[in-house]
């Protein structure tokens, strides 16, 4: 499973004519596949890994980190900035759902957190041809942003 | 051959944990890096425990430091050397290491035609002792893929 989403992954970003690093860890955060494309930032291989353990253990995007900063949210108060040296704001690692559990997560790193974020989604739209990786959650937390 | 690539990288890794899986029979962990010593490709087979991931990386970084494989440093710590200058110099290697140095046996470095370290192979997982089948060996199966 892995593999293939590391497949799909870097052959993308050969379409797309980018070098980019991809990680993939399991339920608990931990590495089970790591790529760094020839010519990619020796950097990325790290970021990509925290993204994906951030994504795997808090089982949000790494996008939402930021909400523990709003007191309406639960967590609120939570230290994003000393916690330990794993964690990272930076959009761009996701969290992958079968049947409500979270069974691993995806770590990208390459150009914009943007489309870090765009091409995750990508290639999770690929191998499971739905975006089921969003939970229900998510869109209500930011249903709640816009309305602010 | 003057670089390693990911496509290179992968033919190891490939090689390494066929060899893992039907001939050794152990799951493990297989990291490759590049000559600065930064992870090309981290894998970590179905059923390896999750450590191995980041001691295969550690074991891959110091072949690629010192320029000779693993066994060689694990070599320096035998019992017999303690005491002595080689086995000091090695116990002080350690803890000059920031935490990266890791002298067991399973790391490997690649050398191109000019003899010239392009990166380095790194195993864990495979409990060690067990006549031929060994870390290095399966690190020495990736090795051998890539010079084939």
């Amino acid at each position: 499973m892995a593999k293939n989403l590391l497949k799909t992954g870097v052959k993308k970003a050969e379409e797309m004519g980018k070098r980019c690093s991809i990680a993939i860890v399991d339920d608990h955060g931990w590495l089970v596949a790591l790529h760094r494309m020839d010519g990619a930032p020796i950097p990325t291989a790290e970021i990509a890994r925290d993204k994906a353990w951030t994504a795997a253990t808090f089982r949000i995007s790494t996008s939402e980190v930021p909400r523990f900063g709003d007191s309406r949210m639960p967590g609120y108060g939570f230290n994003v900035q000393n916690w330990n040296e794993r964690l990272t704001t930076i959009p761009g690692g996701l969290p992958i759902w079968k049947d409500s559990h979270v069974i691993g997560a995806i770590g990208v790193c390459s150009q914009t957190p943007k489309e870090d974020v765009l091409f995750c989604q990508n290639i999770l739209k690929d191998i499971f041809g739905e975006e089921r990786y969003l939970k229900p959650k998510k869109r209500l937390a930011r249903r709640k942003y816009g309305r602010r | 051959m003057k670089e390693l690539t990911l496509e290179l990288a992968l033919k190891m890794l490939e090689a390494a944990e066929r060899w893992a899986r039907d001939i050794a029979g152990f799951p493990c962990s297989i990291a490759v890096v590049d000559k600065s010593g930064t992870v090309i490709a981290v894998h970590r087979m179905d059923g390896a425990a999750m450590a191995t991931t980041d001691i295969a990386i550690e074991k891959a970084w110091t072949a690629v430091a010192f320029k000779m494989p693993t066994l060689m440093g694990s070599r320096w710590l035998d019992p017999r050397n303690i005491g002595k200058l080689l086995g000091d110099h090695a116990m002080g290697m350690i803890g000059r290491g920031k935490g990266r140095l890791c002298f067991i046996p399973g790391g490997i470095p690649v050398t191109d035609e000019e003899n010239e370290v392009i990166g380095a192979i790194g195993c864990s997982g495979v409990p060690s002792g067990v006549g031929d089948i060994s870390d290095t060996t399966v690190s020495q199966a990736g090795v051998t893929a890539l010079y084939e």
